[in-house]
C-alpha cells in the first residue's frame, strides 16, 4: 500500500513542474464541475456509506468519529 | 491528559490563525472578498434501505431503515477575508433492527425479520458545526478552525479540526494539512435479554460483562495535494491518517456462538454475548481525483480511494460522473461507483463465532462484499439570480438519486435536494 501511496505523490510531484497556467488560461480548470471535490448535495450519499462501509476518508467527508458509525 | 494532549494542535492552529488574521488586517488594502454575499444552502434528503443481515441480531434479520435529513448551511462573509459557516442539521429516522434490541413488545412474536414497536426504532440526531476561515491578504493562505457538536439518544459528539491551505506556483498547486479530533461518547445500551432476568432459564444464562468505559475518540490528520495539470486537466491526491480509540464496539449488537446452546423466545434468538472489537484502529486512506474538461458539455471527473486498517480491512472505491451541460443553466450529472472491502479479521456470519474467541462481530458492514452504485443527478445554476424576493435571489437547485447495491443482498436508494440563495446586504 505503501508504495501505491509513494506512487500517487511522485505523479503529482511530477506534474507539478509541467505546467504553470495564468489566471486567464484557467477559465476551463474554473468551471464549477471541475472542482476537485464532492459537491455539497452528496454529503448526504458520503454520510451513508460511512455507516454501511468501512472505508472513509480521503474524500473530503467523515474519516471516523463524530457519529456511532464508523 | 491524554485528551488534553490531543488538543493541543488543533487549538495551536486556530490560536495561530487569530493572530495571523489581526496582522493582515492591519495592512488592509482594497481587494477583492472571498465570498460577495451571504450565501445559504437548504438541503435534504430521503434514504431508504433494505437487507436481511442486521447487526443488531447477529448477522440475520431485517435491515429496513428510513432517514430523512433536513439540513441548512449558511456561509456569511465577515468582511474581505473571513467567513463563518454555521451548518446544522437533523437526521430524523426509523430502524428496524435497532427496533429490536428489545424484540418483545407483545405485538405478535418476536422475530428477528419483523420490526417491533420498541422505542428503540426512531431517534433523531441533532448536528451543528461552525467553521471559521481566514485568507491572507493575496489569498495564497487559507486558515480555518472548526467545532462541532452532534447528539442522540444513545450518543453523543463534540469535534474540534482545524486546517491550513497554502497555494504556490501561481495558485496552480495547492497543499492542505488538516487536523481533526472527535471526543465521543455511548450511552451503554445492551440487548434487552441481557439486561432483565427474565429471559434467564436452565438453558440460559450467558455469563455476560458489560463495557468499562463508554467514550470513543478519533484523531485524524489529513493531506491534500492538488495541481493543475493543463488547461482542461487537474487533478488532487489525499491522505488521511486515522487513530481511534476507546470503545468501538456498538453495545446492543448481538453476537451467538457456534459452541453455545441456541435458546429461543418465540421465533428469536437469544443473544450469547454482544459484538467485542479491539479498543483500538488504525486506518490509513489515499485517494485521487482526476477531472478532465472534455469541451463545453462535457467533464469526467473520477475518483479512486485506497484504504487498509489494522483490523484487517482492505478496500478500493472507484467513481466516475460525466456532467453534461444543457445550456446555460442545466446540467445533468450520470454517475456509477464500485466499492469493494475485505473482513476484518473478527468477522463471522450468523452463529459462526465460538465463545472461545477474545473479539467478535456480525456486523456485515465489517464483512467482506462488492458495492455498486448508479446515480443520475440535475443541476440548475442561474448566473445572474434572475428570480429574487427582496434581497434574497436563487442561486442554484441540485437533485440527485442514487441506487446503491451490495451482492450481500444489502440495498439503499437516497434522493437529495439542494438549493442555494445568496442574500445581499
Amino acid at each position: 500500500m505503501i508504495k501505491r501511496l509513494l506512487f500517487g505523490i511522485f505523479v503529482i510531484a511530477i506534474s507539478s513542474n509541467c505546467v504553470v497556467l495564468k489566471e486567464y488560461e484557467k477559465v476551463n480548470i474554473n468551471d464549477k464541475d471541475m472542482v476537485l471535490g464532492q459537491a455539497q448535495i452528496d454529503r448526504f450519499q458520503g454520510n451513508a456509506q460511512a455507516y454501511r462501509e468501512a472505508a472513509a476518508g480521503a474524500n473530503g467527508g467523515k474519516t471516523g468519529g463524530g457519529c456511532g458509525c464508523n | 491528559m491524554g485528551v488534553i494532549r490531543s488538543l493541543r494542535l488543533p487549538v495551536l492552529l486556530i490560536v495561530g490563525f487569530f493572530f495571523l488574521g489581526n496582522d493582515l488586517k492591519a495592512q488592509s488594502t482594497y481587494k477583492k472578498r472571498v465570498l460577495e454575499t451571504i450565501e445559504v444552502d437548504i438541503l435534504t434528503s430521503l434514504y431508504t434501505q433494505e437487507g436481511d443481515n442486521a447487526a443488531v441480531t447477529g448477522g440475520i434479520g431485517t435491515e429496513k431503515l428510513l432517514d430523512f435529513t433536513p439540513t441548512i448551511v449558511i456561509s456569511i462573509p465577515l468582511n474581505a477575508d473571513d467567513v463563518l459557516t454555521i451548518d446544522a442539521g437533523i437526521s430524523a429516522y426509523s430502524s428496524a433492527s435497532s427496533s429490536n434490541v428489545n424484540p418483545f413488545d407483545g405485538n405478535g412474536d418476536a422475530d428477528a425479520f419483523v420490526e417491533s414497536s420498541g422505542a428503540s426504532g426512531a431517534d433523531v440526531l441533532t448536528s451543528a458545526l461552525i467553521n471559521y476561515s481566514h485568507s491572507s491578504n493575496d489569498r495564497n493562505t487559507i486558515l480555518n478552525g472548526k467545532l462541532s457538536i452532534s447528539s442522540e439518544y444513545d450518543y453523543f459528539s463534540f469535534g474540534i479540526g482545524s486546517g491550513i491551505t497554502k497555494l504556490f506556483n501561481e495558485k496552480n498547486t495547492e497543499v492542505t494539512l488538516s487536523v481533526n479530533a472527535y471526543f465521543d461518547s455511548w450511552s451503554l445500551i445492551y440487548p434487552i435479554e441481557l439486561r432483565n432476568n427474565r429471559y434467564r432459564s436452565a438453558t440460559y444464562a450467558p455469563s455476560f460483562t458489560g463495557f468499562n468505559g463508554s467514550a470513543r475518540n478519533s484523531y485524524s490528520v489529513g493531506l491534500l495535494i492538488a495541481q493543475i495539470l493543463g488547461v482542461n486537466l487537474q487533478g488532487s491526491f489525499s491522505l488521511d491518517l486515522v487513530l481511534q480509540d476507546g470503545l468501538l464496539s456498538t453495545p446492543f449488537q448481538r453476537v451467538y456462538f457456534s459452541d453455545a446452546v441456541d435458546n429461543f423466545v418465540d421465533n428469536f434468538h437469544l443473544a450469547d454475548d454482544i459484538e467485542r472489537l479491539p479498543n483500538s484502529r488504525f486506518k490509513v486512506a489515499g485517494g485521487t481525483r482526476l477531472n478532465y474538461y472534455i469541451s463545453e458539455v462535457f467533464i469526467l471527473r473520477t475518483f479512486y480511494r485506497y484504504y487498509q486498517d489494522d483490523w484487517g480491512i482492505s478496500s478500493n472505491t472507484a467513481q466516475i460522473e460525466l456532467p453534461i451541460s444543457i445550456g446555460d443553466n442545466f446540467t445533468l450529472y450520470p454517475s456509477y461507483r464500485f466499492y469493494n472491502q475485505t473482513k476484518a479479521d473478527h468477522f463471522a456470519a450468523y452463529n459462526q463465532h465460538l465463545s472461545t474467541d477474545e473479539f467478535y462481530t456480525s456486523d456485515y458492514d465489517l464483512s467482506t462484499f462488492k458495492a455498486n452504485q448508479i446515480g443520475f443527478g440535475i443541476n440548475y445554476t442561474d448566473l445572474f439570480t434572475d428570480f429574487r424576493i427582496g434581497p434574497i435571489g436563487l442561486k442554484s437547485i441540485d437533485a440527485r438519486i442514487n441506487r446503491y447495491e451490495r451482492d450481500s443482498g444489502l440495498s439503499s436508494l437516497i434522493f437529495m435536494l439542494g438549493t442555494k440563495f445568496i442574500i445581499d446586504y
